[in-house]
């Protein structure tokens, strides 16, 4: 009896001691490139909610970048050997930090890009920082990436909702919508997009008649938008800080209650091309948004937009762009420094000024790692006006960078100090 | 004699498998197979050993997670302290929902369970300052004296003394008197009843017991992967872990951590497949399961190994399999028991 106790013990101890002796852990490479090649991975969503606004077209624009890099520099570039590798987080914080450790630790990833939804924003950036690794965050729009969440390794990159709420909320009040009825939905992004708002709008001298919370997630607005001619000053503008299935519904109830022949109009705090795609320009009318890019701005972006369009028959939304441009700058970085060593790297993109496809006037922020550069008040056009396939956005003016995001001050007294 | 050697030799092999299991598979992954496994056979302990359908676990898992966090991020204690405080936690918010919903069973005891996960879930979004709202509680350390545990593989070990007791103390549960009364129960609660067992005051004490141990998971979960989020406290976490037991076997312990095993790697295969339909596939496994295995992978395989005592090397398997516990309910008896 006592024996098969102790070879109950023993087996599996011998079976983990001989284990261990076989190796295990992690291993780190030398020389100038860590395994001989630069690995770019995009993690994102592309089965769920934001797999049209990023998802598979992001892994096909960071390969365009891949290949634009190794057309620009030829012979002189770095390696040729680049790999781009992807995984679907499915919008689960807990599988997108799994996911990060093996890409960084078994794939060989130099850098992982774009990364949707916060709380799995907010999980890589501590993988990142953990292993001493690259991470451009596109698609999460939380401010903690460059606040208390900020380190050395993360850089955010697009948008975040300091820069929806400014410049939607500054530059519309700026131009006539003084009085402002505000519904959010009920969670840490709604509830942040609406104090966000409040403080731009007052601070360009606009006020706030009321706001009110709505459940999430949500398919019946009628009691706000029925009260919102009935307040006290009238508001002129309703902005809603509803995203994507919530928002679609709260914009036909808003036309169906004509409310914008009622005098007032419509600001969305977070609206990507792909939401107007999906219910027709008609739908949004007439409605103001702030946009970090788009694709029919200029010609430059005109071209590269059209490149994308031959291998993916879709536009790219901002996120596409952003996260070609992010995957391009890191490239370049890598170039300048002639290793894609971390450290190295960040040298290189820390303070760096350029001017790309989809970033004018960019900077890439030491203080606080916020990529900064010019974003767009858009206003959605009616089908009349749409004159192709995607053409649904009017630029109503540009906000200059510097405008645009968080002051670094501001960064600092969220929680970032990284020099 | 032969037969109780025969269950050792069983434990032996699944004791090599959990040491082994982070050499098999990617560390981080071994550790979410372990936690889901506990949450699973936490299912199990009321569904398929008291006949209660939790929908609600997500609950304690959840709540444990941010406890867990909470405690290690303030307190800066080790890392096993921070998860049993998130047990306890677990434990301790598990006792007025289980005795508001004890009183009710089948459809009503997983609605009423579901309604009160739904309420911690409303809470954990709008209590930001303790949890950060869907940003989610992040950067949890995980402290052991001072010991490096920043490489999952490592930790997996450091953390498994932690899953095993909480899957011991599980089978203790059910292979205890205690454990026979709540298959009576199960059974035929009125004869139990008639028999003088206090049905409720038991039903409560499993469902205690069953969230510690889903606490148990949830804050070695939070640990393991450094924050807790929404996404612990969502209803779709209790789903998964229904999801598990019937994929594994209801009622039999065992088969929650094989179920447990085939979700957490499908979830991480497709992850990197380029397929667009995850939820197709995994629904799709499901339905099959499902439709050709009624009781469950292990209750089908524990099923079909008697018939095959003909063959002389699995005949002393067979007849004390590993999934010997006494009938495992079909699970149209639960819904029947629950009208």
């Amino acid at each position: 009896m006592r024996r098969t106790h102790i070879a109950a013990l023993a087996v599996p101890l011998t079976v983990s001691l001989a284990l261990t002796a076989c190796g295990g852990g992690p291993t780190s490479a030398g020389g100038k490139l860590s395994g001989n090649k630069i690995v770019l991975a995009v993690l994102n969503d592309q089965s769920g909610v934001y797999a049209d606004v990023s998802g598979k077209n992001s892994v096909e624009a960071v390969k365009m970048a891949v290949e634009d890099f190794k057309a620009k520099y030829g012979a002189k570039a770095v390696t040729k050997d680049i790999e781009v590798v992807s995984a679907d987080h499915q919008n689960k914080p807990d599988v997108a930090n799994s996911k990060a450790q093996e890409l960084y630790d078994r794939q060989g990833a130099d850098a992982i890009f774009d990364v949707p939804t916060s709380s799995a924003a907010l999980a890589v950036a501590t993988v990142a920082a953990q292993k001493k690794k690259l991470y451009f965050n596109i698609t999460g729009a939380t401010t903690d990436l460059t606040g208390k969440s900020c380190n050395k390794y993360t850089y955010h990159y697009a948008y975040d909702s300091y820069m929806l709420a400014h410049g939607t909320g500054t530059t519309v009040t700026e131009q006539g919508g003084k009085n402002w009825y505000i519904v959010y939905p009920d969670y840490a992004f709604g509830q942040d997009m609406q104090k966000q708002f409040g403080t731009a709008i007052t601070a360009a001298g606009g006020s706030v008649a009321a706001k009110d919370p709505t459940p999430f997630p949500n398919d019946n607005f009628s009691t706000f938008l029925l009260k919102a001619p009935n307040l006290n000053p009238k508001p002129d503008v309703l902005g809603a800080m509803q995203a994507g299935g919530d928002l679609i519904n709260l914009v036909k109830q808003y036309n169906e209650f004509k409310l914008r022949d009622k005098g007032i109009k419509l600001s969305v705090g977070l609206m990507f091309i792909t939401d107007i795609h999906s219910l027709g320009p008609d739908a949004f009318a007439g409605t103001d948004f702030t946009d970090a890019w788009y694709w029919n701005m200029d010609q430059r972006a005109r071209a590269w937009a059209d490149k994308f369009y031959q291998r993916t028959h879709v536009r790219p939304s901002f996120a596409n762009a952003a996260n070609y441009s992010a995957a391009m700058q890191y490239l370049e970085a890598v170039q300048r420094a002639g290793t894609d060593a971390s450290d190295a790297v960040t040298k290189q993109l820390d303070g760096h000024s350029f001017d790309d496809v989809f970033a004018r006037n960019a900077k890439i922020r030491g203080e606080d790692h916020r990529v900064i550069h010019d974003v767009y008040l858009a206003e959605v056009k009616p089908s009349s006006e749409v004159k192709e396939d995607w053409d649904y956005e009017k630029i109503l003016k540009t906000i200059p960078a510097d405008q645009a995001f968080r002051p670094v001050a501001d960064s600092a007294a969220a929680g970032c100090h990284l020099g | 004699m032969r037969g109780h050697g025969m269950k050792r030799w069983g434990i032996l092999l699944g004791l090599v498998v959990a040491l082994a299991l982070p050499w098999l598979v990617y560390p981080p992954i071994a550790l979410d197979i372990a936690v889901w496994a506990l949450l699973a056979i936490s299912v199990d302990l009321l569904l398929g050993f008291t006949g209660l359908l939790s929908f609600g676990h997500a609950a304690f898992w959840g709540t444990a997670a941010y406890a867990t966090g909470l405690v290690a991020l303030h307190t800066g204690a080790p890392f096993p302290v921070a998860v049993i405080a998130g047990a306890v936690t677990a434990g301790l918010l598990a006792a007025p929902i289980g005795y508001l919903s004890v009183k009710r069973t089948g459809i009503y005891f997983a609605m009423v369970t579901l309604a009160f996960a739904q309420m911690v879930y409303f809470i954990a979004n709008q209590w930001r300052s303790l949890t950060g709202g869907e940003n989610g509680l992040q950067g949890i350390p995980r402290d052991l004296f001072g010991v490096d545990l920043s490489d999952p593989f490592y930790f997996y070990y450091a953390a498994l003394p932690l899953v095993l007791l909480g899957v011991f103390a599980a089978w203790r549960i059910v292979r205890s008197p205690f454990g026979r009364v709540l298959v009576a129960i199960r059974d035929n609660p009125a004869r139990a009843r008639a028999l003088g067992y206090p049905v409720e005051r038991y039903k409560l004490l499993v469902f205690v017991l069953s969230a510690t141990l889903a606490g148990l998971a949830g804050g070695l979960h939070a640990v393991g992967h450094g924050f807790a989020s929404m996404d612990d406290v969502h209803w779709t976490t209790s789903g998964q872990a229904v999801l598990m037991v019937v994929l594994g076997g209801i009622g039999t312990l065992w088969g929650s951590v094989i179920g447990a095993a085939l979700v957490v790697q499908l979830e991480d295969v497709l992850a990197t497949a380029g397929f667009d339909g995850t939820g197709i596939v995994t629904g799709a496994v499901f339905v099959l399961v499902v439709l050709l295995f009624r009781r469950g992978i292990w209750g089908t395989a524990a099923m079909w190994l008697p018939r095959a005592r003909r063959l002389p090397a699995l005949s002393r398997l067979a007849r004390r399999g590993p999934g010997a516990t006494p009938s495992a309910p079909a699970p149209e008896a639960l819904v029947k028991k629950g009208a």
